[in-house]
C-alpha cells in the first residue's frame, strides 16, 4: 500500500490537517499527469516534423498513452473535487470515444492517401501514417477544430474544476474562513514569520506539539522562497487585517504555496529535486494578480476566463532556486 | 568506408518505412532494396547475399528473428540490424543473442540507423 493510501485511509478517521496533505499531494499527481500529457504533444508534434521514421504503431501507441495519462488525471481530479466526477469521466468517455474513432477510420484506408509517387518523391503529408498523426494533432490541440473538442480544451476544463475547489478552499470565501481555523488551531504557525508551515509527511501523521521556525523544516524550495525575504529584520510574509494570509505545505523538495486571502486566489507549486525531467514550477493567479510583475523569465503563462496559469518546465534545480528567490521577494517584500 | 558501395536490404511490412528509409541511405551512394514481404526478401537474399539486412521484428508471415536465422544461415558475415517498437525490446536483445549485429526502436531517424550501418561497414571493412 503507497503511503498516499495509507493517509488516505487514516483520513476517514479524522479530517484536517491529515486531509490537506492528502490533497495537495494529490494535486502535485494531477500536475504530474497535466505534464505527461504536454510531453507526449510534444512528442507527436516532434515526429510530425518529418524527421523520423515511424508507422501507424506508433500513432496508436500515442494515442492510448494519452487516453491511458488522461484517465490518470480525470482519475486525480474526481478525487479531488468528486462533486464533478461524473462530469468529468462523461467527458473522458467522449474522448476515449473519438481515439477510437481515429485508430478505426484510418484503419479502414480512409485515413489518408495513399501516395503513387516514387519513393524518392514522397509527400509525407500524403501518407495514411503522417495523415493520422495530422489527425491526432489536431484531437490533441487543433486550433481549426470547434471549440471544447480537443484534448487541451478537455485539460484546461478539468483544471478548472480542481482550481476552483482548491485543496485549502483559498478560493472560496467561506471555505477560506474554516481553513483558517484549521491552521489556527493545529498550531502551525511559524514562529518567526507570517506563515503557516505544514510538513506533508510528517503533520499528516501527528501534528506538531510546539511552534516551529522555518529554519526547523528541511525544505529546498521553502528555504529559498524565503532567501531574501524580510531584510534585516527579517519578518517575511506578514499579518493583515485578515489575520495569517499564506500557508506553505512543504516536503524536502516540494512546495505548495496557497494564500488564504479571501478576494486573492494565488497557488504555486514546485519540485525542486535536481531531477530535471520531473521538476517543474506552476503557478494559478487570479487575472489581477500581475503575474507578470513577479514571474522572471522563462515561464509559460496563459489566460484564461478564470485566471492566469503559468509554468515553467525541464529546468534546473538551480533556475528553480533562482525563480523561486525572485518570486519570494516580490510576493512578501 | 570503402568507395565500393554498400548493398542494403530494407525489410518492414509497413509500407512508408521503406519508402522513407530507400531515398536517405542511397544519399550516401549505397544501393538500397525494400521489401514489405520477408518470403520475397528471403527469396531475393538466395540469389544475391546483400552485405547488411535492416528488418522489423514484428510482421506477419515472417518476424524478425526468423529472417535473422535464415540471413545468418545463408550469409555468415551479413550484418542484420533490427528494427524494434517499443514493446518489442525484450525481443530485440534476444536477437542479438541470435547474432544480429545492433537493433533501432521505432520512431527514429535515418541518421541514427546510418550511424549503425557505418559501424556495421567498418566491420565487414576493416
Amino acid at each position: 500500500m503507497s503511503i498516499l493510501e495509507k493517509l488516505k485511509k487514516i483520513s476517514h478517521k479524522e479530517p484536517g490537517i491529515r486531509q490537506f496533505c492528502i490533497q495537495t499531494i494529490r494535486f502535485k499527481k494531477f500536475l504530474e499527469n497535466a505534464r505527461a500529457l504536454l510531453d507526449l504533444f510534444n512528442d507527436g508534434r516532434e515526429k510530425a516534423l518529418g524527421e523520423y521514421i515511424f508507422d501507424r504503431h506508433y500513432v496508436v501507441s500515442l494515442i492510448d498513452r494519452v487516453i491511458e495519462r488522461l484517465g490518470m488525471m480525470v482519475y486525480d481530479a474526481s478525487v479531488l473535487v468528486p462533486k464533478n466526477g461524473e462530469t468529468l469521466y462523461a467527458m473522458y468517455d467522449k474522448h476515449k470515444l473519438a481515439a477510437s474513432n481515429l485508430i478505426n477510420f484510418s484503419a479502414s484506408g480512409n485515413g489518408g492517401v495513399k501516395s503513387g509517387s516514387d519513393a524518392s518523391e514522397i509527400s509525407l503529408s500524403a501518407e495514411p501514417e503522417y495523415q493520422l498523426l495530422s489527425d491526432v494533432l489536431r484531437w490533441f490541440d487543433g486550433k481549426e477544430v470547434p471549440a471544447d473538442t480537443t484534448v487541451m480544451d478537455f485539460v484546461k476544463q478539468t483544471f478548472f474544476y480542481v482550481i476552483q475547489f482548491d485543496a485549502i478552499g483559498g478560493f472560496e470565501s467561506s471555505d477560506s474562513m474554516q481553513n483558517r481555523n484549521l491552521f489556527e488551531n493545529s498550531d502551525v504557525l511559524s514562529s518567526d514569520m507570517g506563515i503557516y508551515l505544514v510538513d506533508l509527511w510528517k503533520d499528516a501523521l501527528e501534528l506538531p506539539e510546539a511552534s516551529r521556525s522555518v529554519r526547523d523544516f528541511n525544505s529546498v524550495p521553502l528555504r529559498h522562497l524565503l532567501m531574501d525575504v524580510g531584510g534585516r529584520e527579517a519578518t517575511g510574509p506578514k499579518k493583515d487585517s485578515n489575520g495569517i494570509p499564506w500557508v506553505a505545505a512543504v516536503s524536502e523538495y516540494q512546495l505548495s504555496l496557497s494564500t488564504l486571502k479571501p478576494d486573492c486566489r494565488f497557488r504555486l507549486e514546485t519540485l525542486a529535486s535536481g531531477y530535471e525531467q520531473s521538476d517543474f514550477i506552476f503557478i494559478f493567479a487570479d487575472k489581477s494578480a500581475g503575474l507578470d510583475s513577479i514571474l522572471p523569465a522563462g515561464f509559460h503563462v496563459e489566460s484564461t476566463d478564470y485566471g492566469q496559469l503559468a509554468w515553467n518546465l525541464d529546468v534546473s534545480a538551480k533556475t528553480i532556486e533562482d525563480s523561486l528567490m525572485i518570486i519570494g521577494r516580490k510576493l512578501f517584500n | 568506408m570503402s568507395d565500393q558501395p554498400l548493398k542494403i536490404m530494407v525489410i518492414d511490412d509497413e509500407n512508408i518505412v521503406g519508402k522513407r528509409l530507400k531515398p536517405a541511405l542511397e544519399k550516401t551512394g549505397d544501393i538500397v532494396e525494400t521489401f514489405e514481404e520477408g518470403e520475397k526478401a528471403l527469396a531475393r537474399f538466395a540469389e544475391d547475399p546483400f552485405d547488411i539486412v535492416v528488418t522489423d521484428i514484428r510482421m506477419e508471415k515472417i518476424d524478425g528473428i526468423e529472417i535473422l536465422e535464415q540471413i545468418l544461415a545463408l550469409s555468415g558475415r551479413t550484418k542484420v540490424i533490427i528494427i524494434t517498437g517499443y514493446a518489442t525490446v525484450e525481443i530485440a536483445r534476444e536477437a542479438l543473442s541470435k547474432g544480429a549485429f545492433d537493433f533501432i526502436a521505432k520512431p527514429f531517424k535515418p541518421s541514427d540507423l546510418r550511424a549503425i550501418i557505418e559501424r556495421a561497414s567498418k566491420e565487414l571493412r576493416p
